[in-house]
C-alpha cells in the first residue's frame, strides 16, 4: 500500500538553501539561465519550481489545475523573498499555463525572466539516458538535471533494446516510474529535454513502433490530447494522474506491463 | 477453497469445491472481518487474501477461459471503474482501464436508481440520451430533466443511454462486445447497448474465472 505523501525529489539544485535562490521552470534557454547565474552569483541555488517540494497550497489556482503548474506557484509563494528571480519557460516549449503562471508570479512581486526556446537553438544531444538501461526514475532525474548541467555524463548507462516505453513528462509523483523494467525507453517531452529540443513536436511524438508504451500526462494538462492520440495510434495506454498515484493507477500500469 | 472478486460495490465469493457463489454488497463484506480468501482480486480485496491478483489480468484470463473466439473484445463495467481488453489471435491487442470516472460506472446509476426508486427489472430503454461527460454533471442533467417534466424513469434511462455511449466509445466502437459485470443483469443497459453493437453477456463472475485459471496454473 502507498503512503499519502510522495518522496520529495530534486532534479537540479545546488544545495545552499539559506541564501539566494534562482527559481526556474520548464526548460529555459541555456543562455538566459547562464545570464541569471552570472547576475546573481555562482553561489545562488537553482530551484526547479516544477517539482513537488511539500509547499503549502498558495490558494491562487483552482483545484482542477495541472499539478506541475500548481507546484510552480506554490513553491514560488513558499520561497517568497528568497527568490532572486524566476526564469520562466513561457513559449511552446512549456504551455499556456506556464505563461499564465509567470504572469501570476510577476503579480506576486517576483522578478520573472521569460524564456522562449527558439528552434534555432535546438541541439542534437544523444539520448543517453532515454535509451540506456537502468531504473527509470533515476534516468528521468538525470535528464531533468541536464537543463542546468548539459555536460556529457561520465557514468552513462549502457544502451539497451526497449521492452517497454514511457512517454511524457516527469510525473508529479515519481513512484509511478518504479513499476517499469530497467529496459524501458523514454519518449515524449523528456526525450526532447535530453536532446535539447524542448519544443520539437515531431520528436515529442516519436516512439519506436512495436514497443508497448505508457503515454503519461498530468491530469488537466493539454498534453492529454497527444497522449490519447498516440496511445490509440500505437496500441499503447494513456495514463493520467493528478496529485499522488493511487493503487488503481499503479494496477493499470502493472496490468499493461504484464499483459503487453 | 474460497476465491473472491471484491469490487467497490459488490463482492463475489466462490467456493471452488462446491461451486457455491455468494454475492454480497461490499459495504457488508468490509464489516465481515472473518472473511479471508486464498486468491482474490478487486479494490476491496487487499489484505484479505493470501494471493492478490491484478483485476485487469483476472478479467483477461477469465474472458479467455469463457470465450472461444480468437478475436474478441470484453468490457467489465464495474461499480467504480471500467476495464476493457481486445484480443487478436487470443493475444492482448489493446487494453484500457477507466479508473475513477463516474461517467461510465455502476455506482452512479445505482445512486440514481435508489434516489428515484427505479426498478431496473422493469425499466425500458430510451431512444434519447444525456451527455454524461461526468457522472456528477450527468446527474445534474437528470435532476434538470425531472424538474422540467420528464418522468424519473425516462430520465434515468436517458442517463443510462449516455453511459452506454461512453462505454461503447471507450471500447473503440466494436461490432461485437462481450460484457462482464453487474450490468449483464440490467435489461435496460443491455437493450440500449444492443442498439450500438451485438452483445454477449458473460455474467458477473468473469474475474473469478480468471482467478481459477491462475490457480490451476
Amino acid at each position: 500500500m502507498l503512503s499519502n505523501t510522495p518522496s520529495p525529489v530534486r532534479y537540479a539544485m545546488n544545495e545552499d538553501r539559506s541564501g539566494i535562490i534562482i527559481g526556474y521552470f520548464g526548460f529555459p534557454r541555456r543562455s538566459i539561465l547562464s545570464e541569471a547565474r552570472r547576475r546573481f552569483g555562482a553561489g545562488a541555488a537553482l530551484f526547479d519550481l516544477d517539482v513537488e517540494d511539500g509547499a503549502p497550497d498558495a490558494g491562487l489556482l483552482p483545484p482542477a489545475t495541472c499539478r506541475i503548474i500548481a507546484n510552480i506557484v506554490d513553491n514560488a509563494a513558499a520561497l517568497g523573498g528568497r527568490l532572486a528571480a524566476v526564469v520562466a519557460a513561457v513559449g511552446e516549449d512549456k504551455c499556456d499555463r506556464g505563461r499564465h503562471a509567470a504572469y501570476l508570479l510577476r503579480g506576486m512581486g517576483l522578478e520573472v525572466i521569460e524564456s522562449r526556446f527558439p528552434a534555432g537553438e535546438f541541439e542534437d544531444r544523444p539520448p543517453v539516458f532515454s535509451t540506456g538501461r537502468g531504473p527509470l526514475a533515476g534516468r528521468v532525474r538525470r535528464i531533468m538535471a541536464t537543463v542546468v548541467d548539459p555536460s556529457p555524463p561520465g557514468d552513462a548507462p549502457a544502451p539497451c533494446e526497449p521492452t517497454h516505453g514511457f512517454w511524457g513528462v516527469p510525473p508529479n509523483d515519481m513512484r509511478l516510474l518504479d513499476l517499469f523494467p530497467p529496459t524501458t525507453h523514454i519518449y515524449g517531452w523528456l526525450r526532447c529535454v535530453e536532446a535539447g529540443r524542448p519544443a520539437d513536436l515531431d520528436l515529442e511524438c516519436a516512439v519506436d513502433a512495436g514497443v508497448p508504451t505508457v503515454f503519461f500526462h498530468q491530469s488537466f494538462c493539454a498534453k492529454q490530447d497527444l497522449a490519447h492520440y498516440l496511445a490509440e495510434k500505437h496500441g499503447g495506454i494513456a495514463v493520467d494522474c493528478h496529485r499522488e498515484v493511487n493503487d488503481s493507477i499503479l494496477a493499470k500500469v502493472e496490468a499493461f506491463i504484464t499483459l503487453s | 477453497m474460497l476465491i473472491a472478486d471484491c469490487g467497490s460495490s459488490w463482492t463475489k465469493i466462490l467456493e471452488t469445491g462446491s461451486g457455491r457463489l455468494e454475492i454480497m454488497q461490499t459495504r457488508e463484506f468490509v464489516r465481515r472481518r472473518d472473511l479471508r480468501f486464498e486468491i482474490a482480486t478487486g479494490h476491496s480485496a487487499r489484505g484479505r487474501c493470501r494471493l492478490y491478483r491484478n483485476e485487469l489480468i483476472a478479467l483477461a484470463e477469465g474472458s479467455l477461459a469463457l470465450v472461444a473466439e480468437p478475436d474478441f473484445s470484453v468490457v467489465d463495467v464495474g461499480g467504480r471503474d471500467v476495464k476493457f481488453v481486445r484480443f487478436a489471435g487470443r493475444r492482448v491487442k489493446k487494453l484500457d482501464w477507466n479508473l475513477a470516472c463516474g461517467s461510465s460506472t455502476g455506482a452512479t446509476i445505482e445512486l440514481l436508481g435508489a434516489y428515484y426508486e427505479v426498478d431496473f427489472a422493469r425499466l425500458g430503454p430510451s431512444e434519447r440520451w444525456i451527455a454524461v461527460t461526468c457522472g456528477v454533471f450527468g446527474m445534474e442533467k437528470v435532476l434538470e430533466h425531472v424538474s422540467t417534466g420528464t418522468p424519473p424513469e425516462e430520465a434515468v434511462a436517458m442517463f443510462l443511454h449516455g453511459m452506454v455511449r461512453n462505454v461503447y466509445d471507450f471500447c473503440g466502437r466494436p461490432e461485437h462486445l462481450h460484457l462482464s459485470g453487474g450490468f449483464c443483469e440490467n435489461n435496460c443497459f443491455l437493450q440500449t447497448l444492443r442498439g450500438y453493437c451485438s452483445v454477449t453477456a458473460l455474467g458477473r463472475t468473469v474475474p473469478l474465472e480468471g482467478l481459477k485459471v491462475e490457480r490451476d496454473a
